[in-house]
Formats: C-alpha cells, sequence, structure tokens
C-alpha cells in the first residue's frame, strides 16, 4: 500500500528532475576561460556586490557568487578556507576583544578596498505635524547622544546647533544595531578615534550592551531603518548604510566636518572625503593594507563628510584548497570591473566610488593574485568618475541628487524628495509615507475613535440614539418570550 | 396446571390471549380522538436559534457601539470588537437560557467559543497571506518571476527583469533529498517506539522530544562545523538538505508516535491472532489505519523544513544562479532568498521579497495537497480506482469459487481453502 | 463410611524422562528479526545523529563553561571573555526566552484547542477539509515571513492594545510598564520590540503544529463510547467533554509540547522583533525581551571563537530545559488513554 502511494510522489520528483535539468541547460553558458567564484562577508557592501555580479554576468558571462553572512562569518569562512574571497570592513583581529584567539589565516592573504560610503544618520523627527529634513549636528554632539549624555531633542548643545528650529522637548531615542554589524564598526571606529574621551568604548562591532540602556535594538540595517521610519519612531535616531534612508526617502543628519560645514553623506561628499585616506605600507605590520581613516574623519575640505571610511576585500595571494589558477584570473577580472567601471554605479546604490589613490592601491594587489592577468593601473581604461563627477555644492540637501539619474524608480523619488524638502506641498516616499510638507490632515493628528458623535452634551441626536438603543434591545428581547407564549397556547 | 395447557398456552398469540381474557400481557389501546403528534426533524435549526444569534450579534455591535462612541471615552477599533464580542457571548447566554436549561446553555456557548477560534485562526491567517501577496503584487505580475533566475538582474534593475526560478529548483531539490532520508527514518524509528518499546525506545523517544526545541540556527551551525568544515569544505545544497533533516526529524518522529499510539490495540491483537508475524502485522494493519495521521506527521516536518531561513543561510550559501547539482556549488531556496531581497534598501527587491514568499506559500500548500491526496484517506478507505479493482478482484474470486465447487469431485474434498487475498 | 462409588486411583508410574520443558519465548520468524533489526537500526542512527548535535553543543560550549562556571546560571550580560568568569549568564535570556513561549502557548492553545474541535466535531465534511487545508497553509507560512508582518503590521496595531492593557490592569505587576525610575511610561516607543508581540507572532506560528496534532487524536476517539454518551442524553458538549477529551489528551498534550519546542527554538521571526536587553524583565509589554535562538543569530556572525563557545552553551542549556520539560510531558501522555483499546 505504501509502495504504491510512494510512486505519485516519485514520479513528481522525477519530473521536477527532468524539467531542473532542462532549466539548466537553458542557462547560457559561461565563457569558458572564466569559472565560479565564491565569497561571503559583509552585509554592508552586499548590496553593490549584488549589482557587481549581475553586471558581469552580463557583459562577460562570468559567475560569482555572494553570500552576505556578516564580516566575522567572512573572515572564518576564508580562514577555514570555504570561500574564494571575503568581505570585511575590519582586518582580521589581532587581539579580538573577547579575549579569544586570534584571527589568523594560513591562507596568504591580501587586503584590498572595493567599496567606500558614509556612515548616516537617519532621524524622524516632527515639528508641529511637519517632517524636519535638514537637523545639523556636530560630531561631538552625535557621539554624547549615542553615549547617553545628551538625551532629550531640546538640549542647549543641539538647539545651539539648529537656530532655525524650535524643537521639541521629546526624549531623543537612539536605535542601534542588535546584530554584529559593520556598520556599528565603522560607526564606533569614528567615535573613538575622534572623541575617545567620550566613547571609551573602542572600535567594536557588536553595540556594547551595557550602554545606552533606553535605547532599542534592532537587528539588520532593515530593522534599524524601519523603526525609525515607521510612526511610532518618532524622536528616534540611528546609524546606517545611507541607501536605506535615501531608498525610504528619509532625512538624514547634516554632520559637522572640519570646515565648520554641515554636510550629508552624498556620494560626492564622502568621495571627497576619501581622497585623504591612507593604506598602511609597513609590511611588517599586523595591520598591513588596513585603512589608516584619521585624514578622513578630519579631512578640512569644505565639501567632505567625516564619516566616511571603505570596506575591504581579502583575496588569497596563493592558491591551495579551493582556490586555482583559473580562480585566481576570474577573480582579478572582477576585481578589476569592480574598481573601474563598478564605482560608477555606486553613488546610485547609496555608496561612494572609490577615490583614485584607493584605485591605485587596489590595483597594486590585484596583481598579487595568483593567476590574474591585470596589468597596471591605466587611468584611461579605468574610469569611475561617472556620476560623481557633478560636482553638488556642499551643505543643502540630503540625498544624492545626481547620483539618482539611473534607473530605478526608487533613487528618483528619493531626489525628488530632498528637492522638494523646503516646499509646502506634501511629497511622498516610494512607499508612500509623507516625507515633507503639510500634508492636508496636519500629520499625525490625535487617534479619534470611529463613532464619535459631534457634540458631548445631551441633544436631538443622543435622545435619537438611545430610542434607536432601547428599541433594538427591545426588538432582541420580546419576539422570543411572545414565540414561547404562542407555542404554550 | 398441567403440561399441556402449559404448552397450549405458549403456542397463543397475544391477541388471543386478550380475548380468552386470561393473558398476562395487556396491550393498551390508544384512546380515540388524539391528534399525531407533530414530526420532530432533528436535522434542521429552529428559526429560534437563528433568532438568538443574530439577535445576539446586533446587541453586541450596538452596546460596543454606544459605549464607544458616547458613554465612555474609549477609542479604537480593537477595543471595538473586543467589547463587542464580550457583549455577545452574554447576550446570547441569556436568550438561550430563557427557553433552555443549563447545560444546553454550556453546549451552544461551547460551539460558539469553538467558532469563535476558528474564525480567529481564519483572519489572521488571511492577514498575513494578504500582506504578503499584496506586498509582491508588482513583482508577481510580470511572469519573468516565475521562469527567470537573478543572474541578470541586480538591485537596480526594475521587476520585469529577473526572477526566483533558480531559488524554486533549489527547493525543490533540498526537501526532496531531506524528505527521502526523513520520512522513512522517521516512520520507521516511530514505528520502533511504538512497536518494539523498551528501554532503548524510551531514550530515543527522549531524545527526540528534546531535539524538537533545537534552535534552528544551531542545526545549521552543526551541519557547518561537522559537515562543511571537516568534510565538503564548501557550502552545498545537500549540506542545506542534511540541516533541514536534522531539523524535521524530531518533529516527524513526535507526530508520527503521538498517531501511531492511536491505532486501536484489538486491530494488532487479531491480527496476531490470525498469525500474522510482527512486521506484517505493521505493514498490512498499523501503517495503513494510521496512513493519514502519518501524512499528517509528515506534512507537519516539511512545513518546518522549507521555512526556516537559518539553517540554510550558513549551509547553503547564496547565488543568483541557477545550480541543480546537490554536491557542489551553492544553492539558494526560497526562504533564504525572501530573507536576502528584505534585506535590500532598493523597494523593488523588496516587493521581490515578497512575490517570493507569496510563490514559497503556494508551493508549500501544493506539496500538502500532494501529500494529502496521497495519505490523507482514512483506514480503510478506498479511492474510486481500489474500489473497482477490489470489486473486479472479488468478482473473479466468485467464478473461481463457483467453478471449483461445480466441477469439485468429493476425491478433491478438502480441497483448497480460499486464501486471503493481498488487499 | 467408605463409598464404594468413589474409587482412589493411584498416581501412575513416572516415566525416567520427564516431559520436555517448553520455552515461552516465541521464535520470531527470519522476516521478524530482520524487521528488529531495521527497526534497532532506524532507532540507532536517529539518537547517533540526535547526539551528534548534543555532542557538538557540549564540545563547542565546553570551552566557555569551564570558564564561567556555575556562575552561568545567575549572571544576567552578555559580555563573553576568557577568563572573566562573571562577564557572560544566560540568565535574562533563558527568561526571556521562556517568557516568549509562554506567552506563545497561552495565546495558542484556547484557538488550536478551539479550532481543532471545531474541526473534528463540528464542521460538516464538506467544510472539514478546506478548514484543514487552511490550517496547513498557515504552517506553509516561513517563519522570515511572520517576522516581517510582525514587525512592519502588527507591532503599529498591536501597541494600543499593549498600552490600553498596561493602562487597565496595570495593578497586576506583569502588566505594568514602569520606567526604572517607578514612574508608567504611556509613550508608543515603550511598548514595541516587547515579549508580548513576540509571543503573539509565535503563537500563530505554533497553532498550525497544535491544531493538526490534536485534531488528529480527538479523530480517533471511539464511536461507540461518543454514541453512548449521545444516546445517555448528553449534549454534544457534554460528549466531547466526557468521551473525546479524556481520549485525546495524549494529543493535547503532545501537540503542545511540539508548539512549545517550535515556541523555545523560533529563531527569525523573534530576531527581527525584538529588542534583546541582558537584564530580566518582568513586564512583558514593556519593551525589551531575549532569547537564545535570537541571541545566537544575531551574534554568531561576528563573533570569535570564544564567543561562538558561550552562544554554544547557552544552547546547550535551552537543549537540556526541553529535555526535562518534554519528559514530565511523555510520562503524562504515556497514561492516557490515547490508544488504548476501547470497543469502538
Amino acid at each position: 500500500m505504501i509502495a504504491r502511494s510512494r510512486r505519485p510522489l516519485a514520479a513528481l520528483v522525477a519530473a521536477v528532475a527532468v524539467a531542473a535539468s532542462l532549466i539548466a541547460t537553458s542557462v547560457p553558458a559561461s565563457a569558458a576561460t572564466y569559472v565560479v567564484v565564491s565569497g561571503s562577508g559583509s552585509t554592508w557592501s552586499s548590496n553593490a556586490l549584488d549589482q557587481w555580479r549581475r553586471n558581469v554576468a552580463n557583459n562577460y558571462g562570468m559567475t560569482v557568487n555572494f553570500s552576505g553572512t556578516g564580516s566575522s562569518a567572512g573572515r572564518a569562512d576564508f580562514i577555514k578556507g570555504t570561500v574564494d574571497f571575503a568581505v570585511s570592513e575590519i582586518p582580521f583581529q589581532a587581539a579580538p576583544e573577547d579575549g579569544s584567539a586570534p584571527e589568523r589565516s594560513d591562507r596568504p592573504y591580501a587586503y584590498l578596498p572595493i567599496v567606500a560610503g558614509g556612515t548616516a544618520l537617519m532621524y524622524n523627527l516632527v515639528i508641529s505635524g511637519k517632517r524636519v529634513t535638514d537637523l545639523k549636528l556636530s560630531g561631538e554632539v552625535v557621539t554624547k547622544i549615542f553615549t547617553g549624555q545628551i538625551s532629550r531633542w531640546n538640549d542647549p548643545a543641539i538647539q545651539a546647533l539648529n537656530a532655525s528650529l524650535t524643537l521639541p522637548d521629546m526624549k531623543i531615542v537612539p536605535v542601534v544595531r542588535s546584530d554584529g554589524s559593520g556598520s556599528t564598526a565603522q560607526f564606533t571606529k569614528w567615535m573613538s578615534t575622534q572623541y575617545p574621551g567620550i566613547w571609551t568604548t573602542g572600535m567594536t562591532s557588536q553595540f556594547p550592551a551595557d550602554k545606552l540602556p533606553d535605547a532599542k535594538r534592532q537587528s539588520g540595517s532593515l530593522g534599524v531603518s524601519g523603526y525609525v521610519g515607521n510612526d511610532n519612531g518618532v524622536g528616534s535616531i540611528t546609524y546606517v548604510e545611507y541607501s536605506y534612508p535615501k531608498g525610504m526617502g528619509f532625512p538624514v543628519v547634516q554632520v559637522q566636518n572640519a570646515a565648520g560645514n554641515f554636510v550629508g553623506p552624498t556620494a560626492e561628499n564622502v568621495e571627497i572625503a576619501l581622497r585623504l585616506a591612507r593604506i598602511n605600507e609597513d609590511q611588517s605590520s599586523p595591520d598591513y593594507l588596513t585603512q589608516i581613516l584619521n585624514d578622513v574623519y578630519s579631512n578640512p575640505d569644505p565639501s567632505a563628510y567625516p564619516m566616511s571610511s571603505y570596506s575591504y576585500m581579502i583575496v588569497p595571494t596563493a592558491v591551495g584548497g579551493v582556490f586555482t589558477t583559473e580562480k585566481g584570473y576570474t577573480l582579478g577580472e572582477f576585481v578589476k570591473y569592480v574598481v573601474c567601471d563598478g564605482q560608477k554605479q555606486a553613488g546610485a546604490l547609496g555608496y561612494s566610488p572609490l577615490p583614485m589613490n584607493l584605485v591605485k592601491a587596489a590595483f597594486q594587489q590585484i596583481t598579487r593574485i595568483p593567476g590574474s592577468a591585470v596589468g597596471e593601473f591605466n587611468a584611461d581604461s579605468c574610469n569611475n568618475k561617472g556620476a560623481a563627477g557633478e560636482a553638488q555644492a556642499g551643505g543643502g540637501g540630503g540625498a544624492a541628487g545626481g547620483a539618482a539619474a539611473s534607473g530605478g524608480a526608487a533613487a528618483a523619488t528619493a531626489g525628488d524628495a530632498a528637492a522638494a524638502g523646503t516646499t509646502t506641498e506634501p511629497v511622498y516616499d516610494a512607499n508612500g509615507n509623507l516625507v515633507s510638507g503639510s500634508a492636508g490632515a496636519g500629520g499625525a493628528a490625535a487617534v479619534s475613535s470611529p463613532f464619535t458623535l459631534a457634540a458631548s452634551s445631551f441633544g436631538a441626536s443622543q435622545v435619537g440614539m438611545l430610542i434607536a438603543t432601547i428599541l433594538f434591545v427591545v426588538a432582541v428581547l420580546v419576539p422570543p418570550l411572545l414565540v414561547r407564549r404562542a407555542r404554550r397556547r | 396446571m398441567s403440561i399441556v395447557d402449559a404448552q397450549e398456552r405458549v403456542r397463543e398469540t397475544p391477541t388471543d390471549a386478550v380475548s380468552r381474557g386470561g393473558g398476562r400481557t395487556r396491550v393498551p389501546t390508544a384512546p380515540a380522538g388524539r391528534a399525531r403528534p407533530e414530526r420532530r426533524r432533528p436535522g434542521t435549526a429552529a428559526l429560534e436559534d437563528g433568532f438568538d444569534l443574530g439577535g445576539a450579534l446586533l446587541a453586541g455591535i450596538c452596546v460596543a457601539t454606544l459605549l464607544f462612541g458616547w458613554i465612555a471615552p474609549l477609542s479604537g477599533i480593537i477595543g471595538w470588537i473586543v467589547v463587542a464580542y464580550i457583549v455577545f457571548v452574554a447576550v446570547y447566554a441569556v436568550l438561550v437560557g430563557l427557553r433552555a436549561d443549563r447545560l444546553a446553555v454550556a453546549n451552544r456557548l461551547a460551539t460558539v467559543l469553538m467558532a469563535t477560534a476558528g474564525i480567529v485562526v481564519l483572519t489572521a491567517l488571511v492577514f498575513v497571506v494578504l500582506y504578503t501577496v499584496g506586498r509582491g503584487i508588482p513583482a508577481l505580475s510580470h511572469p519573468n518571476f516565475f521562469v527567470e533566475t537573478m543572474r541578470f538582474a541586480g538591485p537596480l534593475d526594475p521587476l520585469d527583469v529577473g526572477g526566483i526560478a533558480h531559488a524554486v529548483v533549489g527547493t525543490l531539490i533540498q526537501i526532496g533529498i531531506a524528505l527521502a532520508i526523513t520520512v522513512p527514518l522517521g516512520i520507521v524509528t516511530a514505528v520502533f517506539l511504538n512497536e518494539i518499546g523498551g528501554p532503548f525506545a524510551r531514550f530515543v523517544r527522549t531524545v527526540s522530544d528534546a531535539m524538537t526545541a533545537l534552535p534552528s540556527i544551531v542545526a545549521g551551525l552543526f551541519v557547518y562545523a561537522a559537515l562543511i568544515t571537516l568534510v565538503t569544505k564548501e557550502r552545498s545544497g545537500f549540506a542545506a538538505a542534511v540541516a533541514i533533516t536534522v531539523m524535521m526529524l524530531p518533529i516527524v518522529i513526535r507526530s508520527a508516535d503521538v498517531v501511531l499510539r492511536l491505532v486501536p490495540h484489538h486491530l494488532r491483537e487479531a491480527s496476531y491472532a490470525l498469525g500474522a508475524s510482527r512486521w506484517r502485522t505493521v505493514w498490512t494493519v498499523v501503517l495503513p489505519t494510521s496512513r493519514s495521521g502519518l501524512a499528517t506527521a509528515v506534512i507537519l516536518g516539511t512545513a518546518r523544513g522549507i521555512g526556516e531561513t537559518s539553517p540554510v543561510l550558513l549551509t547553503s550559501g547564496v547565488t543568483a544562479e541557477m545550480n541543480t547539482n546537490p554536491f557542489s556549488g551553492p544553492m539558494i531556496s526560497l526562504p533564504l532568498q525572501v530573507f536576502t531581497f528584505v534585506q535590500s534598501p532598493e523597494p523593488q527587491m523588496v516587493a521581490r521579497g515578497f512575490g517570493t514568499a507569496a510563490v514559497l506559500i503556494l508551493l508549500v500548500l501544493s506539496l500538502f495537497v500532494v501529500a494529502r491526496l496521497i495519505g490523507g484517506r482514512g483506514a480503510g478507505v478506498l479511492s474510486d480506482g481500489q474500489r473497482r479493482r477490489a470489486t473486479h478482484r472479488s468478482r473473479h474470486d466468485l467464478i473461481r469459487i463457483t467453478h471449483r465447487t461445480r466441477t469439485d469431485s468429493p476425491a478433491r474434498s478438502g480441497g483448497t481453502t480460499p486464501t486471503q487475498e493481498n488487499p | 463410611m467408605t463409598d464404594a462409588v468413589t474409587e482412589i486411583i493411584p498416581p501412575r508410574e513416572t516415566k525416567t524422562s520427564t516431559a520436555p520443558r517448553r520455552s515461552l519465548r516465541s521464535l520470531p520468524v527470519f522476516s521478524d528479526r530482520v524487521f528488529r533489526a531495521v527497526c534497532f537500526a532506524a532507532g540507532g542512527v536517529t539518537v547517533a545523529i540526535m547526539l551528534a548535535v548534543g555532542v557538538f553543543l557540549s564540545a563547542r560550549g565546553g570551552q566557555a563553561l569551564a570558564s564561567a562556571g556555575p556562575s552561568f546560571l545567575w549572571v544576567q550580560e552578555w559580555n563573553p571573555r576568557d577568563g572573566v568568569p562573571d562577564s557572560f549568564g544566560i540568565a535574562a535570556v533563558l527568561f526571556g526566552t521562556v517568557t516568549i513561549a509562554v506567552i506563545a502557548l497561552l495565546l495558542s492553545f484556547p484557538l488550536a484547542f478551539g479550532t481543532a474541535l471545531l474541526i473534528s466535531e463540528i464542521l460538516p465534511n464538506s467544510v472539514k477539509r478546506a478548514m484543514v487545508t487552511i490550517v496547513d497553509l498557515m504552517a506553509a507560512v516561513p517563519s522570515v515571513v511572520f517576522g516581517l508582518w510582525g514587525v512592519q503590521y502588527l507591532q503599529e496595531n498591536a501597541v494600543p492594545v499593549a498600552q490600553w492593557i498596561s493602562s487597565t490592569f496595570g495593578w497586576i505587576p506583569v502588566f505594568a510598564v514602569t520606567g526604572s525610575d517607578g514612574a508608567s511610561l504611556t509613550e508608543a516607543s515603550a511598548f514595541t520590540s516587547s515579549a508580548f508581540i513576540a509571543g503573539m507572532v509565535v503563537a500563530l506560528m505554533v497553532l498550525p503544529t497544535q491544531t493538526s496534532i490534536m485534531r488528529e487524536a480527538f479523530s480517533q476517539a471511539p464511536i461507540g463510547e461518543r454514541e453512548g454518551a449521545l444516546a445517555l442524553g448528553s449534549t454534544r458538549w457534554g460528549m466531547i467533554r466526557t468521551v473525546v477529551l479524556p481520549f485525546g489528551r495524549g494529543g493535547i498534550i503532545g501537540g503542545t509540547m511540539l508548539g512549545l519546542g517550535r515556541a523555545l527554538g523560533e529563531t527569525i521571526a523573534v530576531y527581527m522583533i525584538i529588542s534583546p536587553i541582558f537584564t530580566i524583565n518582568w513586564q512583558v509589554l514593556k519593551t525589551g525581551t531575549n532569547s537564545v535562538s535570537a541571541l545566537i543569530a544575531l551574534r554568531y556572525g561576528e563573533s570569535s571563537e570564544f564567543g561562538l563557545s558561550a552562544l554554544m552553551a547557552a544552547g546547550l542549556a535551552l537543549f537540556l530545559i526541553t529535555l526535562v520539560i518534554n519528559f514530565t510531558a511523555s510520562s503524562i501522555v504515556a497514561r492516557s488513554r490515547s490508544g488504548a483499546e476501547s470497543n469502538g
């Protein structure tokens, strides 16, 4: 009986397998010279890597797989040898903060910069029914907010920087990441470098649990940005990749840079800041090839965004394990695409293109990948100045206006939202949320119950309602009694 | 009295006895002139019952409206529903109590409460499914969503490029492998727990009970550490299938155990009494009797295994390409694809994510329907085809037997007794 | 006086060879021996897989447990540092896990019970199959979708309900929502991401399992006893109460235990909703709770070796607790009538 009943199931599985093989053969075979390359790591960079993976598949028939499981998981995978490359915001930790064994890779490796971006501070503040879109904060105020030293929006330090706004007496709700995250690492690195007296914990991927007991902790960039973007999130502020508030049409804080200007994390401003990024060239140091961003944070350029950084790709520099020369050739071509043509789309994706100094540094490392055929850096063939070339005046709107020119309705909507920031007509983002301007209904009004009466005193309508209620109750209770009496008769 | 008299009396009919005037049984005659009692129809609900229900509903609505609109400063649609429900139940109890006794009131109240539970479950499900499908409609309305892969589609591409065919194939392959391992292993283990028993069986039962609470992420970490790091060195669909198996197995065993326990003992004993061996009893009596329950057990395990993201996150890897080889290379499945899509900042990726979730729900539902079709019938209930075949065989048996008895010579007496046919 | 009718017969001479003693052990046929071997093998493989997971948990968690010692059970923070004994402990995490599971079961048990009875006793056949499919559909929804729905839809609508409960029933300590200074909080941000909301979502996830198992048990209640109860004049509810429920006790408890297992181990939905804290929070409506599986999911990606070991130790603790609960439940189930013989 059971054998008979398994037959249809077996037939179903066989049919699926046949269909699957048909589908597999219908996919165009990749170019004979490329092999499949797999990597894992940073979720911060996964948006960009997904787009680049798709571009190389489209343009060259190259197959690259990337799993966004987290920077530490990526580094661990690289150490174990289960992936061909890893992407991480922080290098291998020689002295992990919790006293466990240092991360040491038996495979020789190199770091190269691939994706740059700014840490954006997304906030949700409503004054008299209108959403605030031009909040300005200094780095010190930001650090104090995220250590709990400034806890209300109308704190004099914040009010002093925003003379045009009457800030409400509301509690600031900081929203931080509950999972280990590269955004936390980059944010805490900036705080610990610039304001070590206020932020004493140093750089960490896990926002400390004992700091900020009143903070909300949400998982993932989606969680933190979703919390702030919700109606319940009025008064909250968080740090997140710029692509999220950009996609949601939400405003971000304009942070004061070393020149005293308040700038937003647009692609141009981040790229300008990163021109002062340096790479550790000391071969004997354990931090060889890692980033030195102290000059970036205090870049004197008037348009530089201080909280800028980039993430690394960790590539093997020797054949072994799963890594072969053919994979090295494919990986080399992929990285070359990423740091050159791929950077054109960085702005649209919410990141920033790598400045030339970092591109040159990347090329130096690509040549160390066994099997790569990428030559020396050639400024003419590697042009990544796409949309970032249009200079935007410092300050001003928070969204990347020019970079929104590429396809994708979301980017365009965000651009419109920013441009319309000061008009009074309501502007909505892709999800229909009110971004700026006054809506007809006056924004968040008090919840009105669905069945209120106009006046509260005893008037004609109230009498009518009372009579109607009594009639209904009578209509419900009386007939059964009448029917019972009729039956008995 | 003599024996003859008594015997004659026994042969009397009652009417004789009555007419004789001496029988001990009196047959009463119906008094004249009484009308026939009305026919009682037990199946249909009386008008009053419907009136009770409708009236109580109205009363609930009205009182809630009154409280929320005028008398008390309550607000919110949920509070309105709760107050209306409470008043409805109270008024209904009163109305039923007007005509019937306490037992009937308790009966009807219980029915109302059970119906409420069903309605709440239905509503919650509708909310969740509608929400998913509603947010996924932008992606679902493009046919390329079902046949293309994400190989040529990235975060900036509009919705008419790209699809999830690779994830669908990945899910089917992974769940196929997992089912191939779990169904035989789980059901045989459940049979072991019930039929053979003993201290080792108790130990197995305890361990599998504890495993039902295993966090799914631990199953993934286990497979990653044990299988991937030590054996295969790369993420693959097979590793994900093993992780899913580890999640599914305890549930299938537990549910099948509960269900096999329900098979009445007397069926088993009857089978033993007829001389069947242990395994034959299990094969022909126990398993067919509990077939619909075993289908439920497999379905519950599949539901858990197919919808879990965390075990496959660590073990299967993420890819945008079609991969039909479970032993090499990352193979993505639908729940992981949902997770990856919705984490993205681009709204069309989020729409794709919800569309993938809707496709997953549909896929699992169709698997369930198939499983219930295969195994859902109760014990002994035959499908139409089986009934026809059984009738056919019986007809053949009848012809064979009548032939044999007709042509049977006495020398062949004690001939073949009808053997038990295989069902 | 001696009666000539009764004659006493002396016992016969016993034979020198005694009658062979017959052994009462059954001699299994070859197929039965194969069957026993196969069953034992299946049980052995199952136990091997499960013990492998348990051994894996213990082995990986051993390092952290050795470093923390018994303080692992009562410390309320999570900052694992090798060599610092009081740096991490599961008190708060385990408390949160149990809180979420209890809330989920409290919400889902009446619903599952009512729905299972509805399907097996009350609904006519045509609607029954549709309702079974609908409950299966609920089991088909992936957990990540429940998490998303919980965060983006349910939370907005549940926060006013939580606010109302805390303002009306705030005199019960569990339902109060107070800040660190004891003053009660009323703003919405104090009610989001709480154990209550996570419990509601998890309740919906364990509902289909519970319902299906209870339904299977109820539908097997013997027809003879049902009809007997009805013939003796009981109402339908009386028949259910006296015949079906005692019979189905094994199914009720079995289904609930499976639901509890799922509720304790649910990862993705919980991790998307809650805002993790590392102190024991008795106020279930207030923001902040934790769960072992969410903790592991949130931290494994960025944890070093020792951190991972601490997470595995937490997983082991959960595993042991489930063992104890299930052991108690199965001893109750073993004494129930489900499966006992009846004259049906």
